[in-house]
């Protein structure tokens, strides 16, 4: 008996680390510098959860992260705007099909420096500041200030987002600032007085000022966070998305359900995303 | 023993143990910055110079030997089956910011041949206008610039195939099309200044306009793409004798009438153009709809309507008048007609599979100012008309696999229909061995075609 237990010790002693390596995921995702913080959390989490796991996140921009997807040189694409039907396409030309999985959404946040007084805007007064119809906050009812505008480049998803939902698909002013990454946006409104720009929601921290924004002419202004986000209040309220290769779904999948269990919404919540329900 | 033994091999473990994190520390060590630098400055010049290219064989299987086709090129007398490349295919591609120099070579059984050499230069304060000189696509509709390695059909349509031939000519072209931040980016405007003569030397003073403007949008939800585009091309080469054909009525009768023109005067080549793109994301899959229609006035021989370059129907004495550039004078008489035709494309994507069907039909009417037997019927004023003047539909089915990001797999089969006159039992078309034109002649052909490309 005592030879027999021992025997299913060992046996159950050698099964685990292969069930613990079923769980073990190896990837990298590129792309979006709106869901990097996220990813990076879940990367953390996963990783000390699961031993073997090695999960390297980079940004770049959703451009980045789906150019990226289709030459093979990432596994899996954040992004923060849908893939287009082109890109499509040419995965399909390589004989391949993408997944796309929505993880969380994001509420897009416009940001002044905490110094301007202005606290909310309406979608019309958003347009004018980033067309370049307006240049002095004087005229969107604040002092008599300079307009710094400040964006994301063309490869960003929360560009487009901005583009086509705030804008109309207006063009951005020719003497907006076009940045990088997400947290030089943070960073230069921080530390200019007439600064403004767009920023994911996770983003907004203390050196910045999010704004209140009205999409029906000034008779609501709403506050960008969670609970209005969740509620859809909020107006410029968008999805977040991983894209891989069909063929690596088994290989992603403890990942994936680990990001969209309670547990994986928990950490979207904590880290200031909005979770899916 | 056995203990002496275990006790070697531990303590070269962890002799070995020490002596990793030591070398790993002396390798840390000694990272020479100025290598690295210098890795990093060349991997900037490499990513500046780009080259791909594809090779395309196949296997074609004709219902008739000999047969006269656009499949690839005429099959030879008694041949009715044949494996070629039919494309070998070599671009390189210098791209530094705001200019661009292209090269590319066609390499099959055939020999070498120049397909693209050009430059582009891009201004750099509104990033809109560019400017490209040297052998290119002429910028007219949308078939002729869509690659050959992403087509999703063997060849391109017979209308194309005829009024331009090879596809390329030399020239210069300006396009404007705002950068991706303006709003206005979804406009495309190309026009373009060009010999007329294919990739050949100039061999006249005249130079044609080609231009196409074009839109495409997508919907918000990335769901659905749409594109529209208009073209024109207005030019000419030199006439090199003194008579024009030209298509008149007179009473129930349709030929051509002789009209005197002047050596080295330019001859009249005009098309219009319309061209449409579908893209649509749904259930089963992205499907696709291409459409274009072509009408105009097309310059050809006696025998054949497909564009001419100076040089074919011979040329201008140097002691004639304007426009003569060669010393020769073997002129061919001008037969202009006018001409229409299209083609339409439904492709769908099987759901997220490799697959991909398609169905594609295509129209060439060389001569629309008449039909059935009316084609080389005689006529008591002018001459007939012939081979040349007779329509052809072509039905194309295909199936294509794309196995991997290099290599695709394609099956496709071309239902090729002529227009029957009663007239003309006897056609010398090309170098056909299918001269009867009394029916519908045997000319399909069954084409399988491997692709790689790199």
């Amino acid at each position: 008996m005592k030879k027999s237990l021992i025997a299913m010790g060992l046996v159950v002693s050698m099964m685990l680390p292969s069930v613990m390596s079923a769980q073990k995921v190896v990837c990298k995702i590129k792309g979006s510098d709106t869901c990097l913080p996220l990813s990076q959390k879940f990367a953390e989490v996963y990783g000390n959860k699961n031993a073997g796991s090695g999960i390297s996140v980079v940004g770049g921009g959703s451009g980045v992260g789906l150019a990226a997807l289709l030459s093979g040189t990432t596994d899996i694409a954040q992004s923060s705007r849908k893939m287009k039907i082109d890109e499509k396409l040419k995965i399909q030309e390589t004989g391949k099909a993408v997944k796309e999985v929505v993880i969380a959404y994001d509420a897009l946040s416009v940001i002044v420096n905490p110094s301007n007084p202005i606290n909310k805007l309406t979608r019309e007064q958003l347009e004018g500041i980033f067309t370049g119809k307006f240049s002095n906050w004087k005229q969107v009812g604040g002092q008599d200030l300079k307009i710094i505008v400040y964006s994301r480049e063309t490869s960003s998803g929360t560009y487009e987002f901005f583009k086509e939902n705030v804008l109309k698909k207006k063009n951005f002013a020719t003497n907006a600032l076009l940045m990088p990454a997400t947290g030089a946006i943070v960073q230069s409104v921080s530390q200019t007085k007439g600064a403004i720009g767009y920023v994911g929601l996770a983003y907004v921290e203390k050196d910045v000022k999010a704004l209140q924004v009205s999409f029906d002419g000034g008779k609501n202004f709403i506050t960008p966070n969670v609970e209005n986000a969740m509620s859809r209040k909020y107006p410029i309220t968008r999805p977040l998305f991983y894209y891989f290769l069909t063929s690596k779904e088994a290989a992603f999948k403890p990942l994936i359900n680990f990001i969209l269990s309670s547990e994986g919404q928990k950490i979207v919540l904590a880290e200031g995303y909005v979770p899916l329900s | 023993m056995k203990t002496k033994k275990s006790t070697l091999f531990t303590a070269a473990l962890l002799a070995l143990s020490l002596a990793t994190p030591a070398l790993a520390q002396e390798n840390v060590g000694t990272v020479n910055y100025s290598d690295v630098e210098q890795l990093q400055s060349d991997n900037i010049l490499a990513k500046k110079l780009k080259i791909s290219g594809y090779i395309q064989t196949q296997f074609q299987k004709a219902d008739t030997a000999g047969i006269a086709s656009f499949a690839g090129g005429n099959f030879d007398p008694g041949i009715d089956n044949r494996i070629a490349v039919r494309r070998g295919r070599i671009k390189f591609l210098y791209d530094n910011e705001n200019a661009q120099a292209v090269m590319q070579f066609d390499i099959t059984e055939n020999g070498l041949f120049i397909k693209d050499a050009y430059l582009t230069v891009l201004e750099p304060w509104l990033n809109t206008i560019s400017l490209t000189g040297g052998v290119f696509d002429r910028p007219f509709g949308y078939e002729i610039s869509y690659s050959s390695s992403a087509r999703e059909t063997p060849e391109r349509s017979r209308i194309f195939q005829t009024l331009f031939p090879k596809e390329r000519d030399l020239g210069g072209r300006l396009t404007l099309q705002a950068p991706k931040t303006s709003s206005w980016n979804f406009l495309r405007l190309d026009l373009g200044l060009i010999d007329g003569n294919g990739t050949t030397v100039e061999t006249d003073k005249y130079k044609d306009f080609v231009g196409h403007l074009s839109a495409t949008k997508s919907s918000a939800d990335e769901k659905f793409k749409w594109g529209l585009g208009a073209s024109i091309y207005k030019g000419g080469f030199a006439y090199t004798t003194a008579n024009l054909y030209t298509m008149k009525k007179s009473g129930a009768e349709k030929g051509f009438v002789l009209e005197t023109v002047k050596k080295g005067d330019q001859s009249l080549r005009q098309y219009l153009g319309l061209d449409a793109q579908l893209s649509y994301d749904w259930a089963l899959g992205i499907t696709q709809f291409r459409g274009e229609y072509l009408m105009g006035t097309q310059p050809g021989t006696s025998s054949s309507s497909s564009s001419l370059i100076a040089a074919n129907v011979g040329s201008v004495s140097t002691a004639s008048p304007a426009g003569a550039v060669t010393t020769s004078n073997v002129g061919k008489d001008v037969y202009s007609r006018p001409f229409a035709g299209y083609y339409a494309y439904l492709i769908q994507n099987i759901l997220q599979t490799p697959l991909q069907a398609v169905v594609k039909y295509d129209v060439y009417d060389p001569n629309t100012m008449i039909s059935g037997n009316e084609i080389g019927s005689a006529v008591t004023t002018g001459v007939n008309t012939g081979a040349a003047d007779v329509k052809y539909s072509t039905l194309g089915v295909g199936l294509n696999y794309r196995w991997s990001s290099n290599v695709k797999f394609m099956a496709y089969y071309d239902f090729v229909r002529n227009e029957t006159t009663t007239n003309i039992a006897d056609a010398g078309v090309g170098t056909s061995t299918l001269k009867n034109l009394t029916k519908d002649r045997k000319d399909n052909v069954f084409t399988f075609r491997v692709q790689y490309k790199f």
